[in-house]
């Protein structure tokens, strides 16, 4: 009988704490200074392609859309032809058109990054995000684009626009200085991207177990001797003779450590701040070192879903301050 | 637990002058706002959700040695080879899999069908690719990408570095297209060299043997392209047969 009541009390503990992770309605404050980041992020990505367009996302260039299509047209289970792979630029014949669309896209892109129609703008971000990120994968693609149409996808799931943006100046002008309420999707939206967080850090951390030198603790050495990667040598690191292995040896085998155990330190409340200055320090060395700059930012934001809204408030709220009074009068 | 109802509970600070006071809406202590059918609805699908976003990825790193060999199996003594991949020894992954297979069209759809294997198994070479395209008046083109004098800003460096990365990937094939390519760009007929560039390691440096000293590029194939046919109607796809 006692088994009974203890396992009908842990179902009901266990849905409570269920309800309050994922239902219970959060300040979009952190979801609103991802939409800023993430908009940022996918409107410079796009704009680059804008050097190259047609190679790398036209019919012809580098990959041919037929070829791409012989790429990945079969699935890798059945055989079978392969519906699911989809991008808008796999119909797109002429440069024109692919001008429109790209120029349409940087639009999108940028609404979102300034929050102007931004619910709207988020659907579309996300939809031209993966387009453009099919046409290129495989070929030109890397973690950037997953980030970027990671970020996409859960921005549109909350109100990414109630803070931060020209829809909530809008609203001031026209009156209406009703103060933003917590939303259950604003929560919902952050909840995946913590979660999807972690299993990116998961299989990543699991992935290095597969490799000799993350295991013996070498891999970092040869990451910065990667002639293509490096955006600041620092190999000289090598001159150090006794000090450099053991370094070496200690940034490896923490990098292997924290992305396998960040799934588990991130909820922690004391842990928590350890682990996200240590996704700052690795994700900006591989920006500042690495040469690969895009992709250490696109991580860190997705890191900032782990800060609370009133912290979040605290720092960009000021900011915020500054140009909706700027934009939208004083009183 | 106070903690947490601390966090949910609204965070109006005093940010805005003119904001109003907040309408009284009373909910019961612990009570949320979405009806339970609703929970539940939108529980199933975060659960299956997280199983898909999951499944992609540990199926990917189950599969990547191609599956595992029954104990005893020495992959690398040279008495006992590796099997050949349609070996029956070979013992595969069947829940990763058959996850993976379920949501396979889900996470394509999504964009989400990846293995976020950063860096992993071990960083490792890059490849370059030198090409040398030959114009109808004989001036030759040379270059190589990536390159950081030509390619500018990073991103587009990286985007170049990736293709020249991922002719693994594809195949020979991807390496006639680019050949093409850039015949087509120069008008011309090109040839192209895929090369891997060796890492140095700190003894090698120690020693003072540059980066980029000629013999840690090591040639892996080449490839001649020829200029697209741009005309319309067109014609059969180019098939090219790789060389």
């Amino acid at each position: 009988m006692g088994v009974f009541a203890d396992t009908r009390g842990y179902v009901a503990e266990a849905w409570q704490a269920w309800n309050r992770f994922w239902f219970a309605p959060k300040d979009p404050a952190t979801l609103c200074l991802i939409r800023v980041l993430a908009g940022s992020m996918l409107f410079y990505t796009h704009l680059v392609w804008s050097l190259d367009l047609e190679a790398f996302l036209g019919q012809q260039g580098w990959i041919p859309v037929k070829y791409l299509h012989e790429l990945v047209q079969l699935s890798p289970y059945d055989g079978q032809k392969q519906w699911s792979v989809w991008s808008v630029f796999f119909w797109i014949d002429s440069t024109w058109l692919l001008w429109c669309v790209h120029l349409f896209a940087l639009l999108v892109f940028f609404c979102l990054m300034v929050g102007l129609f931004s619910r709207v703008a988020a659907v579309l971000a996300y939809l031209l995000a993966v387009s453009y990120a099919q046409r290129i994968s495989p070929g030109a693609f890397f973690g950037l684009d997953k980030v970027n149409c990671m970020l996409a996808m859960y921005l549109m799931l909350g109100p990414c626009g109630a803070r931060y943006s020209l829809d909530s100046i809008r609203r001031l002008r026209r009156g209406d200085t009703e103060p933003v309420r917590p939303r259950v999707t604003a929560n919902l939206a952050i909840r995946l991207i913590q979660l999807h967080m972690c299993v990116i850090y998961l299989f990543s951390g699991l992935a290095k177990l597969h490799g000799e030198n993350w295991r013996v603790g070498t891999a970092v050495w040869w990451a910065l001797a990667n002639q293509e990667y490096q955006s600041i040598d620092m190999t000289w690191i090598a001159n150090w003779t006794t000090v450099a292995p053991v370094l070496i040896a200690l940034a490896t085998h923490a990098t292997v450590f924290w992305e396998l155990f960040y799934c588990c330190l991130v909820w922690n409340r004391f842990t928590r701040p350890l682990t996200l200055w240590m996704a700052v320090a690795v994700h900006g060395g591989i920006a500042l070192f690495m040469g690969m700059i895009t992709f250490g930012v696109v991580m860190i934001y997705g890191n900032l879903a782990f800060l609370k809204p009133p912290t979040v408030r605290r720092w960009v709220d000021p900011v915020a301050e500054w140009f909706a009074v700027r934009m939208a009068g004083s009183d | 637990m106070a903690k947490k109802r601390q966090e949910s509970a609204p965070t109006e600070e005093p940010a805005a002058k003119s904001v109003k006071k907040k309408p009284a809406k009373k909910r019961a202590n612990g009570e949320l706002p979405w009806h339970p059918f609703w929970r539940c609805l939108v529980s199933l699908l975060v659960v299956l959700h997280l199983v898909a976003i999951f499944s992609a990825p540990w199926d990917l790193a189950v599969t990547m040695d191609g599956g595992a060999l029954p104990p005893g199996y020495e992959v690398r003594m040279p008495q006992q080879p590796v099997p050949p991949p349609d070996s029956p020894v070979w013992q595969m992954p069947v829940v990763t899999t058959a996850l993976h297979k379920f949501f396979h069209d889900y996470l394509n759809l999504l964009y989400l069908n990846h293995g976020y294997e950063f860096f992993a198994p071990d960083p490792a070479g890059t490849h370059v690719i030198d090409y040398q395209v030959t114009k109808a008046d004989g001036t030759v083109v040379e270059g190589r990408f990536p390159s950081h004098e030509e390619h500018w800003p990073r991103l587009l460096y990286h985007r170049h570095m990736m293709l020249s990365e991922q002719t693994m990937l594809m195949g020979p094939q991807s390496g006639q297209q680019y050949a093409d390519h850039l015949a087509t760009v120069h008008g011309g007929n090109s040839r192209l060299s895929l090369k891997v560039h060796l890492l140095l390691s700190p003894k090698q440096v120690i020693d003072e043997m540059p980066l980029d000293a000629p013999s840690t590029f090591r040639l892996i194939s080449e490839v001649n392209g020829t200029p697209r046919q741009t005309s319309e109607p067109q014609p059969a796809p180019a098939e090219g047969a790789p060389q």
